[in-house]
C-alpha cells in the first residue's frame, strides 16, 4: 500500500500512484477535491496529521510538498500510499530538493485528480506574495494561517494588499465557534448593539478580524484589548432598548450587556444583564477541524472578504481577480544581487 | 395561531456559509424519558447537537417519565445513555453544561397534579433561560397513551405558547395508528391540540443523508433526469432487510406485522421521493405537494393473490448461527399469523411512470441488513452483437444504497478484456470514504435540530399518513385470515415472493 522512490521523477510518481491506486482497490472512488500541503521538515508530522483528519470527512487527494534546500543538487524523493498510515485516501508525500523546489508545479501538476477542485495550504508563515508560488497559481482556493507569522498582525495586512477572491486564513476560521455562539445569543434579542469590545492575546489576528466582523455586522464601534490569552478570551457588546426609554435617562429594562468570555480555552461563560449566567463549551479547535471547515466549501469566502475591508480600510478586495498569474522569483538571483 | 417573527438577527447572513444552522433558546420535553429509543437514540443525539456546539445558549431538556426520581437520577440515566450511544466524543465540560440544564418530573400520564407540575416547571425553565415560550414536546411513548398526554397539554396549557411570544411544536413516531381509520383519529387529535403545521411525524429514514441525497442526485443533475421515465426504466425496486428477529418487541411487532410496521411508513416514503416530479422549490410545502401527489397515484394490483406475498420466518441459519423461528420467538402464539416479510408490486398511474411496476418488498431475518432504492433500465431495442456475446448482460442498473455502505451503483455492460466480443455486467461504485459515513451526523441528530429550527421538510405530514394507509388497508383486508407463506430465517424471503416477479419475467437482485 505504499511505494517509497528515493531520487526518481515525477513521471514514475505518477506510474506508482496508478500502481498503488490499482493494487488497493476502489479506495478512492469518492475523489472530490485536491488538497496541496505546503509544509517545512518540522511540522511535516503535524500537517500530516491534521490533513487526515480533513480528509476522513472531505475525500481527498493529498499532496504534501516539503522544499528542502535551493541551493544544492536537483532531486525528487517521494512516498506514494493508498489506504495506508495516512488513512483511507491517497497520499503523496514529496521532498524536493535544489532548483526543483522552484518548479514544484512541475510534479504536482500530472498528479492532481481530473478536473477535482484544488486547496493549497501552507503551514507555515505565509508567503507575503501568493502569486510568486506556483503551488498557490494552481489552486482554486488559497489557505494560510498569519497566526504562524513571525509578525501575526504584519501577515495579517500583507494578506490583504496580496489578497484576491478565493484566499482565506486559518486566522478567520478559528473564530467560526465564537461567531455561531455570538449569533446565537442575538436571535430573538431586540436591543440594539452601541459599542462592542474584543480581547485576546498579544498580537492575535483572529481578534482583529473577530472585532472587524462584530462592528461591520452591527454598526458600531468594537476595540480590541489585550489579555493574557490564550487566544480570544472575551467579547462584550453593549445594549441599548430603543423602543423602552428609560426616564430622565435612566437605563432602560434592555440597556445593558452581553459579554461572551472564555479564559481558559475551553468553556465559555454567557452573561447577559438580567439573566443568569450560562456556561458552555467554545472549544479551541485541533488545526485538522480547522482544514475540515476549509475544504468543506469551495466557493469564494465573500463575508471575509468584507471583514477584510472592514479591518483594514483597503476597498475593492472583491473586485479584484481571481485568478492570479506566476511571479517569477529566483531566491539565487535575489541573494546574488543582496550580496 | 399568528407567531411573532424575531426581529432579524444582524449577525446573520445567508452568504455566511461557516455558521451552523442553530435553534433559538428553547424548551425540549421528552414524555417516556426513560424508554430504549430516548436512552439509544434521543439523549445522545441531543449530547452530539451539544457537542458540536449546535444547541442555543438557552436549552433545557425536562424529561417526564413514571419512575420515583429526582434531576440527579436522571443526569445519571442521561449521563450513561450519552457515554454509551453518541456519535462523538464524550466530553465532561459538554456534558457538565448539558447536564445543568436537565431536569425531571416524575409522574403517569393521567396524573393531573404531575402535569401542574411539569407545566409549573417548564415555566420556571423558561424564565430563568431566556425562553419565550419556546418549546417541543417529544412524545416517545407507546399510541395508545397519545390521547391522554395529548389531553393533559391541552388541559394545562402547555400546548400553547402563544401567549409568550413562542411556538410550541409536537413530535410522534411511528406508528401512526394501524390503519387509516385509525390514523385519522389520531391525526385528528394530535392537529386539534397542536396546529397541524406544529406537528413533526418523525420518520428516522428521512434524516438519512442517502435519503437526502437522492434528491440532489435526481434534481441538481441533467444526467438522470431524462431517463427517469417509463420511456427507459423498466422496473424499479426497493428493499429494506434486516437481518434482526423481533428483538424484545414481541407485543407490538405480533400486533403489526411487516407492512405496517415498514412497508407504509419507510418502503412508501422511499417510493414517493423516487417517484415524485421535481418539486417547484426545495421548501416543505413545495416537496410535500410532489409526495402527496404520488403517494394519491399509488395503485395496488388487481390480482392481490398474486402480486402481494407476506411470509413468516421457520428456524434456520444466519451469520453462522442457529436463529428460533417466528413461532417459537418469546411471547408469539403457536398460531401466529403475523407477517414478518411482505413484498407487492406497486404501480403509480402517471404520465411518468404509467405501467411501470414497483417492487417493494421488506422482511426480518434475511441474510444481511440492506436497505436500498434499484432502477433497473430498459434493454437495449436492438444489440447489434451475435447473441452469444451478450448472454450475461442483463438490466442497465442505477442503484441507491440507503444503508449500510452509503452510496451509489451504477450497473452497466462493458467488454471482457481479450480478442473475443463478449459483453458483461459490471459496477461503478460512489461511496463516501468509510470514515466520512461515520462521522456523518445520525438521523435523529438532524431531524431533532429540524424541530427545534422549525423546519418540515424532512417530515411527512398526515395527508402522506393516510394517503399511505390507503395503500396498506385493502391489502391487510385481503390478508386476513390467510396464511403467510414460510421462509427459512437466513435466505431471502418465501419462494411465492421469487415466483411473483419470475410471473412476469423477472427476478429480484440480490442487494
Amino acid at each position: 500500500m505504499t511505494a517509497t522512490l528515493w531520487d526518481t521523477t515525477g513521471g514514475d510518481v505518477v506510474k506508482a500512484l496508478v500502481a498503488e491506486r490499482r493494487a488497493g482497490g476502489a479506495v478512492s472512488a469518492g475523489l472530490a477535491v485536491t488538497l496541496v500541503v505546503v509544509v517545512d521538515e518540522k511540522n511535516v508530522g503535524k500537517a500530516e496529521q491534521a490533513a487526515m483528519v480533513a480528509s476522513q470527512q472531505h475525500p481527498c487527494r493529498l499532496i504534501i510538498v516539503i522544499r528542502r534546500q535551493v541551493d544544492s543538487a536537483d532531486r525528487l524523493d517521494a512516498e506514494v500510499q493508498v489506504g495506508g498510515r495516512l488513512g483511507p485516501i491517497e497520499a503523496v508525500v514529496m521532498r524536493m530538493y535544489g532548483r526543483l523546489s522552484l518548479h514544484a508545479e512541475s510534479v504536482v501538476l500530472p498528479l492532481l485528480a481530473p478536473d477535482a477542485p484544488v486547496v493549497t495550504w501552507w503551514h507555515g508563515p505565509p508567503p507575503d506574495e501568493l502569486a510568486a508560488d506556483p503551488l498557490a497559481v494552481l489552486a482554486d482556493r488559497r489557505v494560510t494561517d498569519t497566526s504562524l507569522a513571525e509578525d501575526p498582525i504584519a501577515a495579517l495586512h500583507q494578506r490583504v494588499a496580496d489578497f484576491a477572491p478565493g484566499d482565506t486564513d486559518l486566522a478567520w476560521t478559528r473564530i467560526t465557534p465564537w461567531r455561531s455562539l455570538l449569533a446565537s445569543a442575538f436571535d430573538g434579542l431586540t436591543a440594539t448593539a452601541t459599542q462592542a469590545r474584543v480581547a485576546a492575546a498579544a498580537g492575535n489576528p483572529s481578534a482583529i478580524l473577530l472585532s472587524a466582523w462584530v462592528s461591520q455586522r452591527l454598526g458600531i464601534e468594537s476595540a480590541v484589548e489585550r489579555s493574557s490569552g490564550p487566544g480570544v478570551t472575551e467579547v462584550e457588546v453593549l445594549l441599548k432598548e430603543e423602543d423602552v426609554p428609560g426616564p430622565d435617562g435612566t437605563p432602560g429594562p434592555g440597556d445593558g450587556e452581553l459579554r461572551i468570555s472564555r479564559p481558559d480555552g475551553r468553556l465559555a461563560t454567557l452573561s447577559r444583564t438580567g439573566q443568569p449566567e450560562r456556561q458552555l463549551p467554545l472549544l479551541r479547535r485541533e488545526l485538522g477541524d480547522l482544514l475540515a471547515e476549509e475544504v468543506r466549501r469551495l466557493d469564494v469566502d465573500e463575508v471575509y472578504g468584507e471583514v477584510l475591508t472592514a479591518a483594514t480600510g483597503v476597498t475593492g478586495l472583491a473586485e479584484r481577480s481571481a485568478r492570479r498569474t506566476l511571479v517569477w522569483r529566483d531566491p539565487a538571483a535575489a541573494a546574488a544581487a543582496a550580496g | 395561531m399568528t407567531v411573532e417573527l424575531p426581529s432579524p438577527n444582524p449577525l446573520r447572513d445567508p452568504r455566511d456559509r461557516r455558521l451552523p444552522r442553530v435553534p433559538g433558546p428553547c424548551a425540549l420535553v421528552v414524555f417516556g424519558v426513560t424508554g430504549d429509543l430516548a436512552r439509544k437514540k434521543l439523549i445522545p443525539a441531543i449530547y452530539d447537537l451539544g457537542n458540536r456546539g449546535l444547541l442555543p445558549p438557552g436549552f433545557v431538556l425536562l424529561g417526564f417519565a413514571r419512575r420515583d426520581w429526582g434531576d440527579g437520577d436522571f443526569e445519571q440515566l442521561a449521563r450513561r445513555s450519552a457515554q454509551e450511544h453518541s456519535r462523538t466524543e464524550f466530553r465532561e465540560d459538554v456534558w457538565q453544561r448539558l447536564a445543568d440544564s436537565l431536569r425531571f418530573v416524575p409522574g403517569s400520564f393521567d396524573d393531573d397534579n404531575a402535569f401542574d407540575e411539569l407545566n409549573q416547571t417548564l415555566v420556571e425553565l423558561e424564565d430563568t433561560n431566556g425562553i419565550a415560550g419556546n418549546a417541543a414536546f417529544y412524545l416517545s411513548i407507546p399510541p395508545a397513551a397519545f390521547p391522554v398526554v395529548l389531553k393533559q397539554l391541552q388541559r394545562t396549557g402547555m400546548a400553547d405558547g402563544s401567549f409568550r411570544g413562542g411556538w410550541r411544536r409536537v413530535v410522534v413516531e411511528k406508528p401512526f395508528g394501524h390503519d387509516l381509520a385509525s390514523s385519522r383519529e389520531l391525526n385528528q387529535l394530535v392537529d386539534s391540540v397542536f396546529t397541524p403545521q406544529d406537528v413533526f411525524r418523525i420518520d428516522h429514514y428521512l434524516g438519512k443523508e442517502t435519503v437526502q441525497n437522492l434528491l440532489a442526485l435526481r434534481f441538481a443533475n441533467t444526467l438522470f433526469e431524462p431517463v427517469w421515465n417509463s420511456n427507459y426504466v423498466d422496473s424499479i425496486q426497493i428493499t429494506m432487510a434486516e437481518d434482526v428477529g423481533i428483538e424484545g418487541r414481541a407485543v407490538f411487532y405480533d400486533q403489526t406485522g411487516a407492512a405496517r410496521d415498514v412497508l407504509q411508513n419507510h418502503l412508501l416514503q422511499l417510493l414517493a421521493l423516487t417517484a415524485m416530479e421535481e418539486p417547484v422549490s426545495f421548501d416543505a410545502e413545495a416537496l410535500r405537494i410532489e409526495k402527496r401527489k404520488v403517494l394519491g397515484a399509488i395503485t395496488l394490483p388487481e390480482d392481490l393473490a398474486a402480486f402481494t406475498v407476506r411470509g413468516q420466518y421457520d428456524p434456520g441459519w444466519l451469520a453462522g448461527q442457529r436463529v428460533a423461528g417466528y413461532h417459537d420467538e418469546k411471547d408469539i402464539t403457536a398460531d401466529s399469523t403475523t407477517e414478518t416479510y411482505a413484498a407487492v408490486r406497486l404501480g403509480v398511474e402517471t404520465r411518468r411512470w404509467a405501467g411501470i411496476p414497483f417492487y417493494l418488498r421488506t422482511g426480518k431475518r434475511l441474510p444481511r441488513r440492506v436497505t436500498e432504492i434499484a432502477i433497473l433500465f430498459k434493454r437495449a431495442p436492438h444489440l447489434p452483437f451475435a447473441k452469444t456475446d451478450t448472454t450475461e448482460l442483463g438490466n442497465n442498473q442505477l442503484v441507491v444504497r440507503v444503508q449500510p455502505d452509503e452510496g451509489i451503483t451504477l450497473r452497466f455492460g462493458s467488454k471482457v478484456p481479450g480478442s473475443m466480443m463478449e459483453v458483461r455486467e459490471v459496477s461503478m461504485d460512489f461511496l463516501y470514504g468509510a470514515a466520512f459515513t461515520e462521522s456523518s451526523p445520525e438521523a435523529y441528530e438532524r431531524l431533532l435540530l429540524d424541530v427545534l429550527i422549525g423546519d418540515r421538510t424532512l417530515f411527512p405530514d398526515h395527508n402522506e399518513v393516510e394517503a399511505s394507509w390507503r395503500v396498506i388497508d385493502p391489502m391487510e383486508e385481503f390478508w386476513a385470515g390467510t396464511q403467510p407463506h414460510k421462509y427459512r430465517a437466513g435466505e431471502w424471503g418465501p419462494r411465492a415472493a421469487d415466483e411473483m416477479l419470475a410471473r412476469e419475467g423477472r427476478s429480484w437482485r440480490r442487494p
